[in-house]
């Protein structure tokens, strides 16, 4: 695609895409955010699961004959 | 990709019991086969194989078709689901001589006898359990699927 083909190209996008009111950009640069979100590590588990894993090994230590119990409704 | 999130809900619900049953499986084979314990394996198997994978799948089903609605939470949705479980699967087995019930206890698999007083244990157990796996791994395959 040559020079002139660019520019007519250009112009027929111009022409068919809408004209963007108002602001047409941004006020900050959104990509800096982006990539924050991004890299973000997911939040831990909250304490209240913690405590319903540890509920449930315990109980599996204690009443080891009701693994197969459980697995069963698993 | 937005098309058949129903049958995404299905798969991604019934993906942890069919993890877990080859798991069974293999436990209740080593238990009878190495260790001689006569557990009626063909019996004890119907229920994890043949409701509990579809069970999950409906209901993760159910989850989709009615948070929009009552936005409740998944691990809490899937905590619910023990209240169908455990009489569907107790019966069920008590229907099949898996389950014996005794003065002082439950007998399971004719090999785990199991006192009432640990029943209500069990049961909350079962419900921490359930919430758990609904919420991280059934939750996480959602958001995968992209019909969390």
């Amino acid at each position: 695609m040559n020079s002139d083909q660019d520019v007519r190209m250009k112009t027929l996008l111009q022409q068919a895409l809408p004209r963007v009111e108002g602001q047409p950009e941004p006020e900050h640069d959104l990509w800096p955010a982006v990539l924050r979100k991004m890299d973000a590590r997911p939040a831990p588990p909250p304490l209240v699961d913690w405590a319903l894993v540890a509920g449930l090994v315990a109980f599996v230590g204690f009443f080891p004959a009701a693994i197969p119990v459980l697995l069963y409704y698993l | 990709m937005n098309t058949h999130p129903y049958i995404r809900a299905y798969l991604a619900g019934a993906f942890v019991p069919t993890l877990v049953l080859p798991l069974l499986l293999t436990v209740f084979i080593v238990v009878r086969i190495v260790l001689k314990v006569p557990v009626p394996i063909e019996l004890a198997m119907i229920f994890p194989m043949a409701v509990v994978p579809s069970l999950f799948g409906l209901w993760n089903m159910i989850y989709l078709a009615t948070r929009d609605r009552f936005h409740q939470p998944i691990g809490l949705h899937g905590a619910v689901l023990p209240l169908l479980l455990a009489p569907a699967g107790a019966t069920l087995a008590s229907c099949l001589g898996v389950l014996v019930l005794g003065s002082h206890g439950a007998t399971w698999f004719q090999a785990c006898e199991i006192p009432y007083t640990l029943i209500v244990p069990g049961f909350l157990a079962a419900l921490a359990g359930y919430y758990l796996v609904w919420k991280y791994i059934v939750g996480f395959l959602n958001r995968m699927q992209g019909i969390a």
